[in-house]
């Protein structure tokens, strides 16, 4: 039986599965969409999809689909073609699994919202272009998903759009995404005009590769991934609804970034400079977002600043040059994160829209199979042994301890870890256990299924995912083998630090003494005073060197000072002079005779 | 500089200096310019003698010839001012009525 044939047809199957539901409708008036519709759309896309990477396990087959090429430019293609190799064909199902899931999740948590199909479609959109990027083959067709990704998240996060704070934050996400995609657009143009090509396969050199094209792609991994200096977007995302926020913002968009680096790998890998410029950013990022998610008491803000945090360490993963061990981490991620999510949400909702963990405690009797499912998932990020989150980071951890590199990544990728597991059980602690503090009377219900079947189905993945992706796929570069004892154990012990001093702080909010305000717990619940810095500063100075440029240079100084209407002022000026002369009397015209002769009897020496 | 040369230019540049200061009659104006002529025609008449050019020797000649009929325009000018003004004082030279 031709494997091969049989990959291709089932992945495009997949695709076209997914356009159904936004091509049915246009075609017949009956053929009408709803939540259930699409729901079952997107589960039946992740049962086909499943077929394609066990062909991919079972024989190691990967390909590449090249369809209609568009002939713009004599020597220069621009194909459409799809590549199915170990990372599309696995990120496939994975994707559709957790979409299936929070689609699931989603008909429960918008059932009272008047345009929830409209809602789904969005989703739908934002999956089909998700898959895109993933299956692109060349840059062209990965820049089309980048750029549907980045409208559907504009639209979903603006969601509720009578509310300000979101509108401000979808335009906050679209113009960090733009800049990004600068970067990106500037690698394009450098490869098309010095490899004449946007193929991801003939994307090597066998010299050191410019720095300048990999500065590009950083930039735009810094704009989608949300790394620091582009990363205010992402906590502010949270106020699109929550299967938004599990959807794209944890799970898959901002992993585009991520995956952009991974598939320009082998550019990446020749120049030193970008891979440490990665690292340290990588490292930067983690631990910025660590350290806000200390103070913060919105339990969505604590998970956003998780998934940024856990995009450092991706993005330190790319900088150690092991882009296999990044989509590891992305594919683990992507389960318990998105489960998070999910159990934020249905948390909010039973609390009847009650976001702050201040105002939660005890719930771990009323809601039992959310709140299992949120221990499972916190301890899952945290790296516990043999759960799916270990699997990735525990690598990620090792192989950084026992690479030639920078000692102050190294430091803060530690610090980030050992943070991770102190706001971990700090959220644990407050919304679980204690006292109750939410008010008497709430709409406490997760009886539905809709809630607790995605739930425990991401919980399964969560624990097993780790443990089926390492033992079917095996490593392109050979792990760290042997190395000291401690080393093998540093994210162990810095998680169990991190564990021991949330716990004992956590006792502090039993002693009713109001927090002191130091340095550091306002740098932390400030965001690092990085959003008022920029986004003032950097506005007011480009609007002011507009205005300079616009009114003073060219209105001003260029037409008044020194154009037409600074030569009208100096002829007028040398005319004024020039007339007090023209006085008429003869006097004046004979002795400019005379002082011509003078002049004439004095040049003669 | 030669004592010719020296009387050329001494000559030149008395007479316009006299033509820009003596402004209290109006005849000392074509006199001046009349000894300005006289300088340039004898430097023009020296010259071709002395850089032994004789086909220069018609220059001086056809400046004398315009410079008379420029002497004559000026005396022509002088003749009919004075004849309404009464005498050739520069300071009577206004268009007065009374």
């Amino acid at each position: 039986m031709d494997l091969l044939l049989t990959l291709n047809t089932l992945m495009l199957l997949t695709l076209a599965t997914l356009l159904t539901p936004i091509i049915f409708p246009m075609l017949s008036d009956n053929l009408k969409n709803t939540p259930t519709t699409i729901t079952n759309t997107v589960k039946t896309a992740f049962l086909i999809s499943l077929l394609p990477m066990t062909i991919f396990i079972y024989s190691g087959s990967e390909s590449l689909i090249s369809l209609w090429e568009w002939k713009y430019i004599m020597n220069f293609k621009i194909p459409i073609s799809l590549k199915m190799d170990f990372y599309s064909l696995t990120f496939f199902p994975i994707a559709l699994f957790v979409s299936w899931s929070i689609l699931q999740f989603a008909t429960w948590y918008m059932a009272s919202d008047p345009h929830i199909t409209k809602f789904f479609t969005y989703l739908l959109l934002f999956l089909i272009a998700m898959l895109i990027l993933i299956a692109a083959n060349n840059l062209f067709i990965l820049f089309i998903g980048w750029e549907g990704v980045g409208i559907m998240s504009f639209l979903l996060i603006s969601w509720w759009h009578g509310r300000a704070e979101a509108n401000t934050a979808a335009l906050q996400a679209v113009l960090y995404n733009r800049v990004g995609d600068v970067g990106l657009i500037l690698c394009m143009a450098w490869l098309a005009s010095s490899m004449n090509t946007w193929e991801i396969q003939q994307l090597t050199s066998p010299h050191q590769t410019p720095t300048l094209p990999l500065l590009g792609l950083i930039l735009a991994a810094t704009g989608k991934s949300a790394q620091f200096g582009l990363h205010p977007w992402l906590p502010a995302a949270m106020e699109g609804p929550t299967p938004v926020s599990a959807l794209l913002h944890s799970s898959t968009m901002v992993v585009a970034g991520i995956f952009l680096l991974i598939r320009t790998h082998p550019l990446l890998s020749t120049n030193q400079t970008a891979l440490t410029l990665c690292l340290c950013l990588g490292a930067l990022s983690t631990l910025f977002a660590a350290t806000c998610a200390l103070t913060q008491n919105d339990i969505k803000k604590i998970i956003a600043f998780s998934t940024s945090s856990q995009l450092g360490l991706m993005m330190v993963t790319i900088g150690l040059n092991l882009p296999q061990l990044a989509f590891l981490h992305i594919s683990t991620h992507a389960f318990f994160k998105a489960m998070l999510f999910l159990c934020s949400g249905s948390i909010i909702h039973s609390l009847n829209g009650e976001q702050d963990i201040r105002k939660m405690g005890g719930l771990q009797k009323m809601l039992p199979t959310t709140t299992s499912c949120l221990t499972i998932g916190n301890l899952a990020l945290m790296g516990t042994p043999f759960l799916a989150g270990f699997y990735s980071k525990d690598q990620i951890i090792e192989s950084l301890s026992t690479s030639y590199l920078n000692t102050w990544a190294l430091v803060l990728t530690l610090l980030a870890t050992s943070f991770t597991a102190v706001y971990t059980i700090r959220m644990t602690v407050l919304v679980q256990a204690g006292f109750v503090r939410i008010p008497p009377l709430t709409p406490m219900n997760e009886n539905n299924p809709a809630v607790t079947s995605p739930i425990t189905r991401l919980a399964l993945g969560s624990i097993t995912a780790g443990f089926f992706i390492t033992s079917y796929i095996l490593p392109t570069k050979t792990p760290p083998m042997t190395m000291p004892m401690p080393i093998k154990l540093t994210a162990l012990i810095v998680t169990i630090l991190g564990i021991a001093i949330a716990l004992e702080l956590s006792k502090l909010t039993q002693t009713l003494i109001l927090t002191k305000q130091t340095h550091f717990s306002n740098f932390s619940a400030s965001l690092g005073y990085f959003n008022p810095l920029t986004h003032r500063l950097t506005s007011t100075s480009l609007l002011a060197g507009g205005q300079n440029i616009a009114s003073h240079l060219i209105d001003l100084s260029w037409y008044k000072l020194i154009g037409p209407e600074g030569l009208a002022s100096s002829q007028q000026t040398a005319s004024k002079l020039a007339t007090t002369l023209h006085s008429g009397s003869i006097k004046a015209y004979l002795s400019s005779f005379a002082l011509s002769i003078l002049i004439i009897l004095t040049s003669t020496y | 500089m030669t004592t010719l040369h020296l009387s050329f230019y001494s000559t030149f540049i008395l007479s316009s200096l006299g033509l820009a200061f003596h402004r209290t009659h109006l005849i000392s104006a074509p006199l001046c310019l009349e000894s300005m002529m006289l300088s340039m025609y004898v430097a023009l008449a020296m010259w071709p003698v002395q850089v032994q050019a004789p086909s220069s020797t018609l220059l001086p000649m056809l400046m004398l010839t315009f410079a008379a009929c420029e002497a004559g325009t000026g005396l022509a000018l002088l003749v009919a001012s004075t004849r309404t003004h009464g005498s050739d004082h520069l300071h009577n030279f206004n268009l007065l009525q009374c």
